[in-house]
């Protein structure tokens, strides 16, 4: 069996396995960033995590629906790049826009 | 160039163990492995057949990545010692040899075989389906699968849940349900319903990335999937 401890295991981790593990993790940390911005929703440093966080697992999230709904698999690679090559984007143009 | 071989016999415990190769032009890791066999160690075990890549059996993994050794050169594999494993998810027969068995146990399970319907005669002789039909190409790259094992020995899903079939048999269930001659659908479309079966795949692509024979088993289960949920809804075809 393969033993998710060892590092061999991790060797060839392919992108959609990344892609997969990464919006877990993101949700995990979700969960954590919203109780921190309950309690004090005008930290900066909470608010950007937030932001963060929320794109990332969002349009990971919307790469997976893609996917579901018939786009090849073969683009999922493609679709991971720009889900966060746009997260990139929506995080800056979001933190430039002050809005209150 | 060093080899670090996975050992294992009944008994005994599992190691790496090292063997040096002359490496030379255009030689392959099977051809490595068949050198150390007759030269150095006749207890090695490993499996295969054609060695000119067509019949699968000699599936492995390299370097911690699925491959047929006799299509993997060493001169394109990274620098540094080179392991081969065999195949994870399977159980160990020896050394490099596994059972393919549990494969096949999940394409029954899975009723991934062929029962012929009211449409597989025409006239005196077996149905055909022309090669540029719809229903043909819906499936033509799906029905190259030969069994080799490596998309599920790449699934994470398979190594998390035993219960879920793995990417070989639900493409296979995938081929079938979409052959107008076969007759088992419905039976098929309840099988794969079950918890463990269509939900627990997760889209990582794995087993697609691996396939020597560029199959997608991701597309064919994710189109099952599609097929289940139309038909969950009363609107597909069974």
């Amino acid at each position: 069996m393969r033993r998710m401890g060892s590092a061999e295991a991790w060797r060839d981790t392919k992108v959609g396995m990344w892609a997969w593990l990464l919006q877990r993790v993101a949700a995990v940390g979700l969960v954590a960033v919203i109780a921190a911005h309950l309690k004090n929703p005008f930290a900066r440093p909470v608010q950007a995590a937030l932001l963060a966080l929320v794109l990332f697992h969002g349009l990971l999230g919307v790469r997976a629906i893609l996917l579901d709904f018939g786009l090849p698999v073969r683009w999922h690679r493609l679709l991971f790049l720009l889900a966060l090559l746009v997260g990139v984007v929506a995080f800056a143009a979001f933190w430039r826009w002050r809005w209150y | 160039m060093v080899l670090k071989v996975f050992r294992w016999s009944p008994g005994s415990r599992e190691r790496l163990q090292k063997y040096w190769v002359k490496a030379r032009h255009g030689m392959t890791v099977l051809d490595a492995l068949v050198e150390l066999q007759r030269n150095s160690d006749a207890t090695l075990a490993f499996r295969y057949a054609c060695r000119v890549g067509m019949c699968g059996s000699c599936a492995m993994v390299v370097n911690g990545r699925e491959r047929w050794v006799c299509r993997t050169l060493l001169s394109n594999l990274a620098r540094g010692p080179v392991t081969v494993r065999p195949l994870y998810q399977f159980p160990l027969i020896r050394d490099l040899v596994v059972d393919m068995a549990p494969m096949k146990n999940k394409m029954l399970e899975m009723k991934a075989v062929f029962v012929p319907g009211r449409r597989a005669m025409a006239g005196d002789g077996f149905a055909q389906i022309g090669s540029r039909s719809r229903e043909r190409r819906a499936i033509d790259a799906a029905i190259e699968c030969i069994g080799c094992g490596m998309c599920v020995s790449a699934c994470t899903m398979v190594s998390h849940d035993p219960r879920f079939p793995g990417p070989a048999a639900l493409n296979r269930v995938f081929t079938l349900q979409r052959d107008s001659r076969d007759g088992a659908h419905a039976g098929r479309s309840q099988a794969v319903l079950a918890e463990d079966v269509l939900t627990r795949c997760h889209g990582q692509a794995n087993c697609t990335a691996v396939c020597p024979m560029e199959i997608s088993p991701t597309d064919s289960i994710l189109a099952l999937r599609r097929r289940a949920v139309l038909r969950l809804l009363g609107i597909g075809p069974r």
